[in-house]
């Protein structure tokens, strides 16, 4: 650590690796978003509205693209509403219509009544644009470190502080 | 180097390492198992009436009111990496009589979950004594995913957004499930056999039509049953 310091090109070169592996991790985000055609290919589970079927913390894995067929009944699908930020998991129980200007309605297993609700006022059904994405693969609580994070900010920089200083006493 | 936190970071990678690797392999044993699914669905009366969404809408929609009797047979779809099964059955209908079914609706639906995953649902400490019981000792159980229902009445009334729907031809219910893993893929009811995952066999009801608006006179007889 005190060498790094004493030796400027050392510490470059660790800066630098920091670097790296922050811009990976980014082009990888972005390169799966690409793939997916979707904003935010990989979401976490932050409500109990789709249980049993997803938990608090779980990963879901979204896909954006049409190839064979319209998104459809049945699909799980996340969507945006205007004038909330955070995007619902829900799943698409009704249908009217086709294309891009086909009404959709979604209802969240756990929920007694439809999303209508939840919707932004005037609104009673969202379209196919409002959908950034359907649930094709899972992966069960890996994505818990997220939303302890968002409760609990002070890890946030712990966390920060233990990589940087993991990254830097690193000697290659 | 050989710190101790060399030594942890070493640990824990292999760890996460492993764990991905064991989850893959059971994502990819979905594919070992067979699914031959079957379901027979028909319907069994329908009424047409007139109401509002909501308590203190004053706009009036047709309802569609379905009952309707369904068999299952989806225990080929129950592995080790089920955690539930999504069951529902759905209305398709044109939007005019000629066009193709755009519209559909799900008017039925359950879970149905895996001894492993019981203590997740959300049903009463009762009902689930009873669900937990019902598989005792099993870690699997491929016979939750008979249902044979009579009568069914559907959990949510089909509407459109035009509000009309009373005298539509051609409407026909279908069966359709989603397999819910504890790692991996979701999957849904295929529509082209893939590999050794069949189609859904039938599945499907006869078309039929909508009746037209149940008049109100006809009321008081039916309300005492």
């Amino acid at each position: 650590m005190l060498s790094a310091l004493q030796n400027p090109r050392q510490a470059a070169a660790q800066l630098l690796n920091f670097g790296l592996i922050l811009s990976t991790a980014f082009m990888m985000w972005k390169g799966l978003s690409v793939i997916s055609d979707s904003p935010s290919p990989i979401v976490v589970v932050l409500s109990g509205s789709m249980e049993p079927a997803f938990q608090r913390g779980d990963l879901l894995f979204l896909w954006n693209r049409n190839f064979m067929e319209e998104t459809k009944v049945g699909e799980i699908v996340v969507y945006n509403v205007k004038g909330k930020d955070i995007p619902i998991v829900h799943r698409l129980v009704r249908k009217f219509g086709t294309g891009d200007e086909a009404k959709l309605l979604t209802k969240g297993d756990n929920n007694v009544a439809d999303d209508t609700e939840l919707y932004a006022r005037g609104q009673d059904y969202i379209e196919r644009k409002d959908i950034i994405g359907s649930v094709v693969g899972y992966i069960p609580f890996v994505g818990y470190v997220t939303i302890l994070l968002s409760e609990h900010p002070w890890l946030k920089t712990v966390m920060l502080g233990i990589m940087g200083l993991v990254v830097v006493m690193q000697r290659e | 180097m050989h710190s101790t936190l060399v030594r942890a970071q070493n640990v824990f990678g292999f760890f996460t390492t492993v764990c991905f690797v064991v989850a893959g392999l059971i994502a990819l044993s979905d594919f070992s198992w067979e699914r031959k699914p079957s379901s027979t669905v028909s319907v069994k009366d329908v009424q047409v009436v007139r109401g509002r969404p909501h308590y203190y809408s004053t706009k009036k929609e047709e309802y569609a009111h379905i009952r309707f009797n369904l068999n299952t047979d989806l225990s080929s779809l129950f592995t080790w990496n089920t955690k539930q099964v999504f069951v529902y059955v759905s209305a398709t209908w044109p939007s005019n009589s000629t066009g193709p079914r755009d519209n559909e609706a799900v008017i039925w639906d359950t879970i149905i979950t895996s001894p492993s995953a019981d203590h997740l649902q959300n049903i009463g400490p009762a009902a689930m004594k009873k669900l937990v019981k019902s598989a005792k000792g099993k870690s699997i159980d491929p016979s939750r995913g008979k249902l044979n229902l009579k009568n069914q009445k559907a959990k949510y009334q089909i509407t459109s957004p035009t509000g009309k729907l009373a005298e539509t031809d051609d409407v026909v219910l279908k069966v359709h499930y989603n397999v819910q893993p504890w790692v991996g893929m979701l999957t849904w009811t295929p529509q082209v056999d893939f590999g050794g995952w069949k189609t859904m066999k039938g599945g499907v009801s006869k078309a039929f039509t909508l009746p037209a608006l149940k008049k109100k006179k006809e009321e008081p007889k039916k309300a005492t049953s």
